[in-house]
Formats: C-alpha cells, sequence, structure tokens
C-alpha cells in the first residue's frame, strides 16, 4: 500500500520538529528515514501511525486520507525501538493480542499466532514471558506480534538500535528477505547509514525536520545534493576544492606537476588512509591493504593524486554549500 | 562486608523493644489479663460494636472513592500533563502536610450549617457535619494522595509504549486501559489501597473533630479506644486496642506482600 504525506509539520515545546515534510512510499518498498538524532525522523514515524497529532498536513494510505483517523483505524504495524512488550503477557499472548481485539475464535486465533512464532522462529518459547527473553528475541515478538493483523503498512523504530552488533546484522538480512517475502510497505527509522545503504530500496536523509534528499541508497551516495548528505552517508574528501568519495581517488607515482607530501599515513584495518598536503592544500586517499604495499607511502615522500572513476562527486564544496543553504 | 557488632545487633533490638514491642505486649497483656470470658464480653460491647460497624461503613465508600479519584487522577498528570495537572501534582501532598486537628477545623468551617458549602447543603435539607458524611470526608481528605503517589512513579517507568502499541493492533481506549495499563498499575494500586486502609482505620485527629464523637451515633473505632480511656473505662479500651493492632498487623501483612509484588514486577523491568 502506498504511503503518502505532504506538508506535515509539528512543533513540540516551541521547536520546529518537522519542517513542510513531504514524500511518497512506493508500494513493497523499504524505505529507510535515516538522519541524525534530533532530525524528527521518529516523530514522522509517529504521525503516519496516528500516534502523534500533527500541527499541518496530511497523510494517505493508498491515496485516502487518514489524517483524522486515530492508530486504531490506520491498519499500521508498529514497531517500538524498546520493541514495547505487554510485560504480563506470555509471548504467545502478546502475539494474539490483535487477533483477541479482531475477535478471530480461540482455535483460529492459535492457528495464526503458531504460524507467526514459526515465523520468527519462536516457536519454542511461546509459553515464556518478555523478561525471560533476549533482545533479538523480543523485537522478533514484537515484529510478530505487528504482523498478526496483517498490516498494510510496516513501521519500525529504529528497530536494530538496542541490539549487540552480531545479532544486528543477522536480524537485520533476516528482516529485509522477510520484508522482501511479504511484500509490505515498510518504513524503518535509523541514524545508521549503513544500515540504511545495506537494508532499504529508498532512502530519504532528514536533517533538522526537513527532507535533504530521497532516492535509491546507491544514487544518493554517489550523488548527494547537498554537503549534509554526502558527510552523513559517508566519508568525504576533497581534491582542488571537490568533493570526492575516499574511494574516488588513487595515488600515483608523483610527476613534476601535481604532486602532494606524504604527511600521515594511518592504519585503519584493511585499509589504509594516506593523509597528504601541498603547501596550504590538504587532501585524504584511502588504499586498499594491497594497494599499500604496493606503493608503501611514507611521511616525506610525493605522490601524485588521480581521481579513478568518472562519475565522482563532481560537485564543489562551494556550489553544495549552496544548496544547503536554500 | 562485615556483620554488625553484637553491640550495634543488641541497640537494635532494645530500641525496636522498647518502642514497639514492649507496650504492644503491654496492650495485649492488659487486654487479655482479665481471661477469656471478660475478654469475649467486651467485644460485645454495644458502642464498640457499633464502632466497628460505622468505620467498617466509612472504609467501604472511602477506599474505593480514593482508588477512582487515585488512578485518575496519576492518568491525569502522566499522561496529559499540562500547568493544571502539574499543579495539581503539588497541592494533592497537602493533605500530608497538614496536621489532621487542621483538616477538620477546615472542613467544619467549610461544612457547618453556617459554614460556606454546609448552609447551602442545609438549605437543601442535608446535613454534613457530625454525621457519617462527615466522617468519609475527612478520611478521603487526609489519605488523598496515598494511591497516587504509589501510581505516579510506575506509570511514568512502564511509559507510553506498550499502550501505543496496542493501539495499533486495533484496541480502543477502554481495552487499553484495562488490558494493558491496569495490570501495570495494578500492584502500586493495592499498595495505596491498603496504605489508605490503614490511615483511615486509625485516622484520629481528623476524625474527632467532625464527627462530634458522639458514642453509638459517630464514633469509630478509633474515637472509641479513646472515649474509653478518658473516661477511665481503660480496660474496654485495651480490647478495642487489641483489636485495631490485630487490624494493623494484618494490614501490615497485606502491604508487605504487595510490596514484594511491586518490587519484583520493578526488578522484572527490562526497558
Amino acid at each position: 500500500m502506498t504511503v503518502s504525506y505532504s506538508g506535515v509539520t509539528k512543533s513540540y515545546r516551541g521547536r520546529l520538529v518537522l519542517d513542510d515534510i513531504s514524500d511518497v512510499v512506493n508500494e513493497g518498498e523499504l524505505t529507510a528515514l535515516l538522519g541524525p538524532s534530533g532530525s524528527g525522523k521518529s516523530t514522522l514515524l509517529k504521525i503516519i501511525a496516528g500516534l502523534t497529532p500533527l500541527d499541518s498536513g496530511r497523510v494517505s494510505l493508498a491515496g485516502k486520507d487518514v489524517t483524522n483517523e486515530p492508530a486504531r483505524n490506520r491498519h499500521i504495524g508498529f514497531c517500538f525501538q524498546d520493541y514495547a512488550p505487554f510485560r504480563h503477557l506470555s509471548l504467545r499472548e502478546n502475539v494474539a493480542y490483535g487477533l483477541k481485539v479482531q475477535h478471530v475464535p480461540r482455535a483460529k486465533r492459535r492457528e495464526q499466532v503458531d504460524e507467526l512464532l514459526h515465523l520468527v522462529r519462536l516457536e519454542e518459547y511461546a509459553d515464556q514471558y518478555p523478561h525471560q527473553l533476549s533482545g533479538g528475541q523480543r523485537q522478533r515478538m514484537a515484529l510478530a506480534r505487528a504482523l498478526a493483523i496483517k498490516p498494510d503498512v510496516l513501521l519500525l523504530d529504529e528497530p536494530f538500535a538496542a541490539l549487540d552488533a552480531q545479532v544486528r546484522s543477522e536480524l537485520r538480512t533476516w528482516i529485509r528477505s522477510l520484508q522482501k517475502e511479504l511484500g509490505i510497505t515498510t518504513i524503518l527509522v535509523t541514524h545508521d547509514q549503513a544500515e540504511a545503504m545495506e537494508i532499504s530500496d529508498r532512502i530519504v536523509i532528514l536533517n533538522q525536520g526537513r527532507i535533504e534528499q530521497a532516492g535509491r541508497p546507491s544514487f544518493v551516495y554517489d550523488h548527494p545534493a547537498t554537503e549534509f548528505v554526502a558527510s552523513f552517508l559517508g566519508p568525504i574528501t576533497t581534491l582542488a576544492g571537490i568533493s570526492y568519495r575516499p574511494h574516488e581517488l588513487e595515488l600515483v607515482p608523483a610527476t613534476d606537476a601535481d604532486s602532494y607530501e606524504v604527511r600521515e599515513v594511518v592504519r585503519l584495518g584493511f585499509e589504509v588512509r594516506v593523509v597528504l598536503v601541498d603547501g596550504d592544500a590538504a587532501t585524504w586517499v584511502q588504499l586498499t591493504h594491497d594497494q599499500a604495499k604496493q606503493l608503501n607511502p611514507r611521511a616525506g615522500q610525493r605522490f601524485g593524486v588521480h581521481v579513478r572513476e568518472k562519475n565522482a562527486t563532481a560537485k564543489s564544496a562551494a556550489a553544495a554549500d549552496q544548496d544547503a543553504v536554500k | 562486608m562485615r556483620r554488625p557488632s553484637l553491640v550495634l545487633r543488641a541497640l537494635v533490638i532494645l530500641y525496636v523493644g522498647a518502642l514497639l514491642a514492649l507496650p504492644l505486649g503491654f496492650v495485649f497483656q492488659q487486654a487479655l489479663s482479665k481471661g477469656w470470658g471478660q475478654f469475649w464480653s467486651a467485644l460485645r460491647d454495644p458502642a464498640m460494636d457499633q464502632a466497628i460497624w460505622l468505620t467498617t461503613k466509612v472504609l467501604v465508600l472511602a477506599v474505593p472513592l480514593n482508588v477512582l479519584f487515585g488512578v485518575g487522577v496519576s492518568l491525569w498528570i502522566v499522561r496529559h500533563p499540562s500547568k493544571l495537572s502539574r499543579a495539581l501534582d503539588v497541592v494533592i501532598d497537602v493533605p500530608l502536610a497538614l496536621s489532621p486537628i487542621i483538616v477538620g477545623l477546615m472542613l467544619e468551617l467549610a461544612y457547618a450549617q453556617t459554614g460556606w458549602f454546609g448552609s447551602s447543603f442545609a438549605y437543601l435539607g442535608l446535613k454534613i457535619m457530625f454525621t457519617y458524611w462527615a466522617i468519609v470526608l475527612a478520611s478521603i481528605f487526609v489519605s488523598l494522595p496515598l494511591v497516587s503517589r504509589q501510581v505516579i512513579p510506575l506509570l511514568r517507568e512502564v511509559g507510553e509504549h506498550q499502550e501505543q502499541t496496542a493501539a495499533t493492533l486495533g484496541a480502543k481506549p477502554g481495552r487499553i486501559f484495562f488490558t494493558i495499563t491496569l495490570r501495570s498499575i495494578m500492584w502500586a494500586t493495592a499498595y495505596g489501597v491498603t496504605l489508605t486502609l490503614a490511615r483511615v482505620i486509625g485516622e484520629y485527629g481528623a476524625v474527632l473533630i467532625v464527627s462530634g464523637n458522639i458514642a453509638l451515633l459517630t464514633q469509630t473505632l478509633t474515637l472509641n479506644i479513646g472515649a474509653n480511656f478518658e473516661s477511665f473505662n481503660s480496660y474496654q479500651g485495651f480490647v478495642g486496642s487489641l483489636l485495631l493492632g490485630v487490624i494493623s498487623v494484618l494490614v501490615l501483612g497485606v502491604i508487605g506482600i504487595a510490596r514484594h509484588r511491586l518490587e519484583r514486577k520493578r526488578h522484572d523491568s527490562f526497558v
């Protein structure tokens, strides 16, 4: 189901949290709302769900205006960052809650809950209580509970933030494949750019209550519309006033014309960062382990810097600043 | 950690003994000093029986009202914060800070036949002061914050996410309240109820003033005990005290269980 919102504006205690935001989320897509904390992304998610009232603007589901519908009528599955398990109910009862509300007969309810527990691989924990489950299990429980009502849209607020790295990457992959399998329109809030890049069909980058840019992850990464987007999505380096991703530059043996002096060589695990200066100009280049071994750059040596790829961000820092201002 | 020394332990035992155990034991010994027969007939003293009955009637009205008010006000303060609700959050503690005598006098000024509200009630032919209703009023007043003070911190700690999740699952507000909210605050409310029970049963000062303390009519159990001692009928007073002591121990037991459950609930919380 298509989700669209337009002109969404929200102030909280005199502070503008969302400033005239509009977007359309296509059927079956997974959209990541990406932004630093305080950018308004969680507030936007709650507004779509009907949990937070908006000051002005509209929210539509499949073209139908639901701005004034309460959350219970929107048929949207919502998972909080803390998973909000019903503490006094067992896992099975948690998942069954939405079905009970819909007065699904007991036998049918049991069958559907069993199916969902199987889907999230928690069958053996059915009679446990939330405090007996691990973080990852609680997250899957929350997901099963939200999916029980067969929602048209799934909203996930920082679904992986409270998990440790190992579980996080497993669940990320799993949720992505589940989402594709179910074909459910999903909006996910995250502040982690790597997560957004990996999991989503489309990224919406929010900053200070406004959308900076929206588009396919690879496109946004390669063609950031603003300086903010460029720096938020990953490291950027500049060469002669032009911004590049580190992998777009390469180090070549020094020629007479343009050469830089190596100031510092920093090992970053597999990759090596080489910091270069030439008078007032400074830049840095990222090399793979193998490249570094081959070139063997050392402080004081001189190297040339080449633009490796044609589809460089090719946008001068000054121009990007202009964009950010307007 | 070092175990407390023998001297320290002896001191604590002595302290508690002198303050609590000995006087309580003395009351029990006095109440039973004339044998079971006498004790039994003292239990059936008409004035005391009436007092027990009156105290029970007061509890039946005051406690549920206090629970309704306490839970309602807590929800309002925590879930719908506004200037007004924040002000109420402070004002609600006033009854705890005021001496019960002052509470009694305030109520008398307001509800006496010549008082502000009292005169209006009198016009309608209703008498508040020196009746059952005045005792209920005073009881509610002195125990006003006992439920909400337990419920408010728990509501804050539990947060809104469970309730909001239930809403996205299609639940209406009433269902959310009974299946989610009430379940979270159940034990805190139970603890508040036992505190209210204990306070209402034991209240003396405020009730003394507003009830008129008329034997066989507006005397609660605590007032009855006081009256017996004042009229040198101390044996009857001791029997009443024993009864009140037993009730207190029972209430304390319930408080203990409720608190234990409450703390386990808190311990279970992981969010």
